[in-house]
Formats: structure tokens, sequence, C-alpha cells
């Protein structure tokens, strides 16, 4: 190892999106200081996706676990279930700026897919949603949604046909269609200026824990946890209190079924340094550098690379890193449903499985918040199919007669 | 460094437009990929790009996104590539070597472009590592050292400021693409493509290499008025997936035959 510090991110991507990048990052930051772009964008966060979420007190939890008092921070309560709304009415706002007709985008869960479909159609711009096709097996009821808001939504057939995948036919898509279409990238993560964009619109749910916890508890939490597949809830939660160094920040990656490359998506267990879809980061790989398989239970997780923001701030110590497995996670969703009523999203149930083991290590007046990125809806069939839930089989034969 | 690359005798020498033939090493199968650039070779190309594949081609449509990835399935590796890149370079072309940054960078940069130096190449094209990024300034000072081109890929769009930085470090040729996009066997060029290679020759003083969905002489023959060198690959590959094993060498020789012009 050398000493030399390692510039993550950048923007390594064909000259022909040079420009667009250029002109992106220009309006960006103009937008940053503009009050009409702030108040518009305010408008949508609040009239339109209902911002801000609730900060839940899980008491019940609390008691059970015995330590720590554990909250969960509810971007679930977001317009279309998650937090990805927030970057994508930010992004949408700019690209009507830029003078575009159309977004694009890729989805894994279906949840970015959603919520970019549901904004191009708030704002009146046409929407096409690149999608592998063993995540659009795994999450038929997003791409049914996503129809309906008027969104072309376009199976990816090659590679590990899941999200890498779709960010590939999303990025050949945009090359071809520079004049017209704005990548709505859906995490932390691609070339400059994405990372620090999405980071910079999802900033607000720190800043809610912050002032919420501060009116409540009237001091900051001792640990922030929040699941890890890009990184755009965790980024989103952590850097209000970056400074705040007494806060542990904690992001827990998909540990899927083993340690084996292509049995999870961890970038602790097994990332290296590389370069791909535009930044530099840590990335699941062969020693060849090719871009290795990844699995998880969550299609949300199910990626190879982590936004360079994060893989830069766990590599200087400020962020820890850690996962949970498919079964952990499956788990927590339980846990939390019958204990404090809330159904997690499968991607946010990681996050929950790192609470359960952390809280009762943590001192009575300690305080621990999990950042719930989206409801569990989207994975009512996963759920079923995890539970092995014969009435819902039933069910679905019966539906399937009822056509 | 004197001006030794095999590249700059053959512009010197240059008479007509020249034909840069591409292919993927390990497609079919790295046996086949020999015959294929043999072939490529009989049936006059002047140069070859040699493709190592990816798992992940950024810059590559379907047909050479799923050959890379059954080049991969069927064996290839980044080490069995450069083993290739020898035995082509046998057939007596200048090869231009094109990679994707994720696997030179694993590889090592310097070491990287070393290797292919030794193992004959003339040219690198490495489509998703702009000139100004920390890995384009390593392999413009590996590639100087070596005296192997690293070639500048550049599209219609791409403002006039931006091709006068890469000027000031490009050297060899650069590569054009016909349109903005990837790669594919659909011809549609650009409707300024004309124009923007005109203003492209002007500020790079450096032979124009355009490329991206030749398929017919006829698409050949269109950029040959202001291409000092045409790229066609997509087409090559459609030929090798559809071809029996015994016919493989003679196809890929007539279709590069009837391409030139």
């Amino acid at each position: 190892m050398t000493n030399k510090k390692t510039n993550y991110g950048g923007a390594y991507v064909p000259e022909m999106l040079w420009d667009t990048l250029r002109k992106l990052s220009a309006e960006f930051e103009c937008a940053k200081k503009d009050k009409v772009f702030q108040s518009e964008f305010q408008d949508l966060l609040r009239n339109y996706s209902g911002r801000p979420t609730p900060l839940i007190f899980a008491e019940r939890a609390t008691a059970d676990l015995g330590g720590a008092k554990v909250y969960l921070k509810n971007e679930g309560a977001n317009h279309t279930g998650a937090h990805k709304i927030t970057h994508c009415l930010g992004q949408g706002l700019l690209a009507k700026r830029l003078g575009k007709k159309m977004l694009i985008a890729e989805t894994g869960a279906g949840q970015h897919g959603v919520a970019t479909a549901t904004v191009a159609a708030k704002l009146g711009l046409e929407c096409v949603v690149f999608m592998g096709s063993e995540d659009i097996k795994r999450q038929r009821p997003n791409v049914f949604l996503m129809e309906r808001l008027g969104t072309k939504v376009v199976p990816v057939e090659y590679g590990s046909k899941t999200l890498k995948d779709a960010v590939n036919e999303a990025l050949k898509y945009w090359m071809e269609n520079l004049d017209d279409a704005h990548y709505c990238i859906g995490s932390v993560l691609g070339p400059a200026p994405y990372p620090e964009m999405n980071r910079y619109f999802q900033s607000v749910i720190g800043r809610e824990i912050r002032s919420e916890l501060m009116s409540r508890e009237k001091k900051i939490p001792d640990a922030i946890i929040a699941c890890v597949g890009g990184g755009s809830n965790a980024m989103g939660s952590f850097y209000d209190f970056l400074s705040d160094k007494s806060v542990r920040l904690i992001g827990v990656e998909a540990g899927g079924i083993g340690k084996k490359l292509g049995e999870h998506s961890s970038r602790k267990i097994a990332g290296e340094l590389g370069i791909f879809q535009g930044y530099k980061s840590l990335f699941l790989q062969t020693e060849d550098g090719q871009i290795a398989p990844t699995h998880s239970i969550s299609a949300g997780l199910d990626y190879p690379g982590v936004g360079p923001e994060l893989a830069d701030l766990y590599a200087n110590g400020r962020v820890e890193l850690t996962y949970a497995t498919d079964a952990e996670a499956v788990s927590a969703v339980d846990y939390f449903a019958k204990l404090e009523g809330v159904i997690s999203a499968l991607e946010s149930a990681h996050a929950l499985a790192e609470v359960r083991k952390i809280a009762p290590k943590m001192p009575k007046d300690s305080i621990v918040v999990a950042t719930l990125s989206g409801r569990g809806d989207k994975d009512l069939f996963n759920f079923a199919r995890a539970f092995k839930d014969e009435s819902f089989r039933d069910f679905l034969k019966d539906e399937y007669d009822r056509y | 460094m004197t001006a030794t690359n095999k590249l700059n005798r053959l512009f010197a020498d240059k008479k007509k437009t020249l034909f840069m033939a591409h292919m993927i090493a390990g497609y079919p199968t790295m046996e086949d990929s020999e015959k294929v650039a043999e072939a490529l070779a009989k049936g006059g190309a002047d140069i070859i790009e040699l493709q190592i594949p990816f798992s992940d081609p950024m810059a590559d449509g379907p047909t050479i996104a799923v050959a890379s990835e059954d080049a991969l399935k069927a064996g290839a590796t980044v080490a069995k590539s450069l083993e290739l890149l020898k035995k082509v370079a046998g057939f007596g072309k200048p090869i231009a070597v094109m990679n994707y940054t994720n696997p030179v960078f694993r590889y090592g940069i310097p070491k990287f472009v070393k290797t292919i130096a030794t193992a004959g190449a003339n040219a690198l094209i490495v489509p998703d590592c702009p000139f100004d990024t920390e890995e384009g300034g390593e392999l413009l000072s590996a590639c100087q050292e070596h005296d192997i081109f690293f070639v500048p890929v550049v599209s219609p769009g791409v403002p006039e400021e931006r091709l006068k930085q890469l000027a000031k470090a490009s050297r060899g040729f650069v590569y054009c693409t016909s349109r903005q996009g990837i790669t594919g066997a659909t011809s549609r060029f650009a409707k300024d493509l004309e124009n923007f290679a005109v203003v492209a020759k002007r500020i790079f003083n450096l032979p124009l290499a355009v490329g991206f969905g030749v398929k017919s002489k006829e698409d050949a023959q269109s950029l040959a008025k202001f291409a000092d060198i045409v790229i066609a690959g997509s087409v090559f590959v459609n030929v090798i997936k559809n071809a029996r094993p015994e016919t493989l060498e003679p196809l890929v020789e007539k279709v590069m035959r009837e391409l030139h012009i």
C-alpha cells in the first residue's frame, strides 16, 4: 500500500458526456443559490412528498432490546414509499431548468424507478426506466406501477440482468439522447456531479433527524444506522453529522447468503478499488478486473459498487461498514412489524438487523437512530415467499383464476 | 523519443483511406479469435483494433456487449488476451488495443502499457478514461514512455474547447465516433458528422479514424470522404456469430475485402 490519498469519485466517462456533465454541474451550482429553485424544491418536498417524515420512537423495541433508545426515521412515509423521491424531485427540477424533455433512470428494486416515473408525471416529462429482467421478475408490482404512471419500462437482458446492467443500459441510452434526456441516477454514485448532487438533496434526512431529536431529547444521537446499496439514504442520514465526532455512523450492506464472491453485495467483505460506471470507488470484482456478480434478497442493495463519498468516509474511518444477511433482514422485518407496527422494505431491514445487534450493548441513556429508507409494501410477494405463507400462495392461485 | 511507431510509417505511406478492423480477444474462443485476426489481416485490414473483453462495456451496443460476455464465458482473461496480442502482432499489421478503465487499472497502468508494448501493440484506446483524470495522466505518460499512441475518442457534439484540451496531449491518431451513442450495426451517422470531422482534423492535426455503425462498403465510402481511417467492428461480430467453425476464416476475410475501399 502506498500512502497516496485515493481520489474517490471523478468522472470516468466517454468524451461525449463531457459537455453534458459540465452543464449539469453548472446548473446544480446555480440552483443551490437560487431562491426560486429552493422554494420550488421545498414546496414539493412538503406538499407533494409529505416531508418532514416522522421520527418514530420505537418504545417496545427499546424495552425488548434493553439498551439504547431506538428511533426510526421513517422515510417510508414519503410519497411512493421511500426516500428516493427526494433526489428525483431535485433532479427533475434541474432537468426542466436544463430544457430536457425526458427523464431516464435505472432501477433495481423499482423504488427509484417508481419515484422517477412519479416525478416525471408530476413535472410533465417523458420517462424511460431501465430494469434488469431478473429484477423485473422479482419486483413485478413496481413495473406495473411505473407503466400506470406513463413510463416505458425497458428490460435489460444481458449481463447479470440486475441493477448494474440497468445502469449500463441507461448510460447507453443517455449517450444516444443527450439533447432531450436527463439521466436521473438513483443513488450517490456515477460520474461527478451525481454523488454530490444526490447527497445534497438527500441530506434533508439528517437535518430532520437532528432538529426532531433536539426538540424531543435535547441532544443528538449516539449512533445512526442506514442500509447501503449505493448509499443514498445512508449519505442523506449521515451528512449532517459528519463533524459531530461523537456520533457513530454505521452503514449496513447486504451480507446475502455467504462470503464468497457472488453470494453477497458487501464491499466491506470483498470490495477492491476500481473505476466503473463513471466513478472510482470500492467494487466487487474479480482478480481480472471484471465486475463480479452480486446477491441480495433485496434488489435495491444488489449492486457491486458503493458511492465514492461513502467509500472515502469508510477509508478514513468516519463511517463504519458492516453487513446483515438475507435471513437477518427478513427476521428484522418481522421483529419491527410485531413490536412497532412498521413493515420495512427488505433493503431498510438490513439497518434494522444492525439495531438489534448493537442497541442491547449501548447504555440506556444513549440514542440510536435507524433510517427506514422505505416501507415494505413492494416486498409483499417476497415476504410471503420468505415466510412460506400458504394462504398467500393460495390467494395468488385464485387471483390467477379470477383474471 | 524518436517516432518509430509503426503507425507513423503507415500514415506517411498512406495513398488512400485506411481501414481499422475491430475484433474481440477470445471471441468466439481464444483459438478462433486468432484465426479472425489472420483473416482480417489477409482481407486487407490496415490496422487491427483488438478489444479485450470486459464484463460491462459502457460504450458498446448489444452486439459487442454480448460477444464480450460470450468471450468471458469461454474463458477469456486479460492475461490470455495479452498472449493473443503477441500472436496477432505476428500477422504484421499495426495494432490498437482497446479496453475499459477498470481492467487496466486493476492490472496496473504502467505494467499494462509495458506489456502491450512488448507484445507488439502500437496504440491504446480506453473510451471511459479521459486524459485529465489521474489514471488518464498515468496512461499518457506510460504510453509516451513505450511509444504507444494513447488515442482520444471524440464524438460529434464535443465542444471545440474540449477538443483543444485533448489535442495538446494527443499523438498518433484520433478516434471519432460517427454519432453520439454506442457501437452497433445500425448505420446512422450524425448529420453534423462531416462538419465535426473537419473541425476535429483542424484542431488535432492528426489522422482521423471514424467508426460506429459501418456495415457496408457504401458506409465506408461515405466516411472516406473525410476520414483518414474507417473503423468497423460490430459487422464482423455478426459474421463470426453466424459462421460455422470451418467457414469462419474465409467468411471474415471475404467481408473484410468487401468493406475495404
